[in-house]
């Protein structure tokens, strides 16, 4: 990535974006995006991520709000704030066909910022097929070249809708790496949906939880996998009260739960007496699904 | 947006000339049974205008469909170009294919000719009518598609709007058959088909959603 245009503007801020649907409403949603930063928004199918994405990258105008991306509106009418956006949608509207290469041509003359250079070199480090038509290209290859489209102009910001669904271990390793290259010199912000909770752990610094188009959470991924713990222990009380946790499972004296304030429930289990306490940590993709879970009831205990 | 008009221009290159090929073919067979069967009498100049320019206009549906198919929006939008832009893209395309087979009409009118022996003289005339009314067929293609999603974006008056016009053509066009070889006619046509890619390129700037 080769543009270095120094901003003191966030990456990308939503100030009450909404957006209304026959029976679904997004937001209001406010999120800001710092350079330097990937941000996954994690949520269920229907959460409103690629809605989310669609209008920061103008293709969706909200019914309220609105989006700035580097300082610069985000308005279908205007096309400034375009160089500074690569999007990777599940369709991204390539002449279907026209071998990958022309596509590329095309896009070359119309991208401004694009680099001949920076596209060569990725379409080699991701081995892209030029020659197919692009309906000819497998799923991972049209996410390929859906990310050399979107990388080689040089944005500063990454808006990634579902990049690594459907492809292989290897392909989708590849994307990950790239990606997280990317953001290593502090100046472009990567935000991407994602259901695939793996891929939280491996490339995202912060994350933001969207559940019926509302923002339930949103935190860092060492912040998250700091207080976030499953505890066994044994306590023959009924009705035992606890701060934090969110699932409780209860045979006899046994009890397994998880709880969100670690060091606040293991205080509490110290004070009422409880014996052989056993505490695991969870993985990101575990916490994020209790998240998702208990959507509603986090973010109540949020606010 | 000259240089996204001449790439879908060039994309659908392949269909224009399938379609033109199929429309000469059309042309060549009728001409020689007509021939044969009307004692060396060659087809009437409508007949030969009316497959070639046809084919354009199939052509600008077919367009029409695919581009919302590959979500060619979503490409065209990530660069440069305005929606105000890819609006006049998407009204100007049918516009191109109805002329670049109504200049294909030149060498099939000669070919007919060649085969037949004569035409009727009046069949430019006749050419210059059916092209206009092509070009207003292929034309509310884009005005339909608009309608429909400001119909879907919930942009009543927008839909109303878009709606009425295309009646409105409709009307005009099917009253207007009678009248054919008027010129007087030929240019009311024109003028409706000109205010119609209008109506159709500002819904489209309206649009809240242009991931189609």
């Amino acid at each position: 990535m080769a543009d270095h245009r120094p901003d003191a503007s966030p990456a990308a801020s939503l100030s009450g974006l909404t957006k209304r649907f026959p029976g679904f409403q997004l937001g209001p949603l406010d999120l800001v995006l710092e350079p330097g930063t990937v941000l996954a928004l994690v949520g269920p199918n229907g959460a409103g991520k690629t809605t989310t994405l669609n209008c920061m990258a103008g293709l969706v105008v909200p019914d309220e709000g609105g989006t700035e991306v580097f300082g610069a509106p985000v308005r279908p009418d205007r096309a400034e704030y375009r160089r500074d956006i690569g999007y990777v949608g599940e369709e991204n509207g390539f002449f279907q066909g026209w071998t990958a290469a022309r596509n590329l041509k095309f896009l070359s003359e119309l991208l401004p910022g694009w680099s001949k250079d920076r596209a060569n070199r990725f379409v080699q480090r991701f081995a892209l097929p030029l020659d197919k038509p692009v309906n000819k290209l497998s799923r991972g290859n049209k996410t390929k070249l859906a990310l050399v489209a979107a990388l080689a102009h040089g944005p500063r910001l990454l808006l990634l809708d579902e990049p690594t669904a459907g492809l292989d271990p290897v392909v989708r390793s590849e994307v990950l790496d790239v990606l997280w290259e990317i953001t290593e010199d502090g100046e472009h912000a990567v935000l991407y949906s994602t259901h695939v909770l793996s891929d939280i752990s491996r490339l995202a610094d912060e994350l933001a939880f969207l559940r019926d188009g509302r923002l339930v959470l949103r935190t860092g991924r060492d912040e998250l996998s700091e207080s976030w713990r499953r505890v066994s222990f044994r306590l023959a009380n009924e009705g035992i009260e606890l701060t934090g946790v969110v699932e409780h499972r209860r045979v006899r004296a046994e009890h397994q739960i998880i709880t969100r304030e670690a060091e606040t429930t293991l205080q509490q289990l110290a004070e009422l007496g409880a014996e052989a306490v056993e505490v695991s940590r969870m993985t990101v993709d575990e916490i994020a699904v209790q998240i998702l879970k208990e959507g509603h009831h986090v973010a109540r205990a949020e606010s | 947006m000259w240089h996204a008009l001449k790439a879908e221009l060039a994309y659908f290159r392949p269909w224009l000339l399938g379609g033109l090929g199929i429309a000469a073919g059309v042309v060549l067979l009728l001409s020689v049974l007509m021939r044969l069967a009307n004692e060396g009498e060659g087809p009437p100049g409508f007949v030969v205008a009316m497959f070639p320019i046809m084919a354009g206009m199939v052509v600008s549906f077919i367009a029409g469909g695919l581009r919302v198919e590959e979500r060619r929006a979503r490409l065209l939008l990530s660069g440069t170009i305005t929606p105000r832009q890819l609006a006049w893209v998407n009204v100007l395309l049918p516009v191109c294919f109805v002329a670049l087979s109504a200049l294909a009409l030149a060498p099939l009118l000669g070919l007919a000719t060649l085969v037949a022996g004569k035409l009727e003289p009046s069949a430019l005339r006749i050419a210059f009518g059916f092209m206009v009314q092509f070009w207003a067929y292929a034309q509310l293609g884009p005005l339909a598609q608009e309608s429909t999603a400001a119909r879907r974006e919930r942009r009543g008056r927008a839909a109303l709007v878009g709606w009425a016009f295309f009646a409105g053509v409709i009307l005009v066009l099917a009253g207007s058959q009678f009248f054919l070889h008027s010129v007087h006619v030929q240019l009311a046509q024109v003028t409706v088909v000109i205010a119609t890619m209008v109506v159709a390129a500002t819904l489209y700037q309206g649009r809240t959603d242009f991931t189609r």
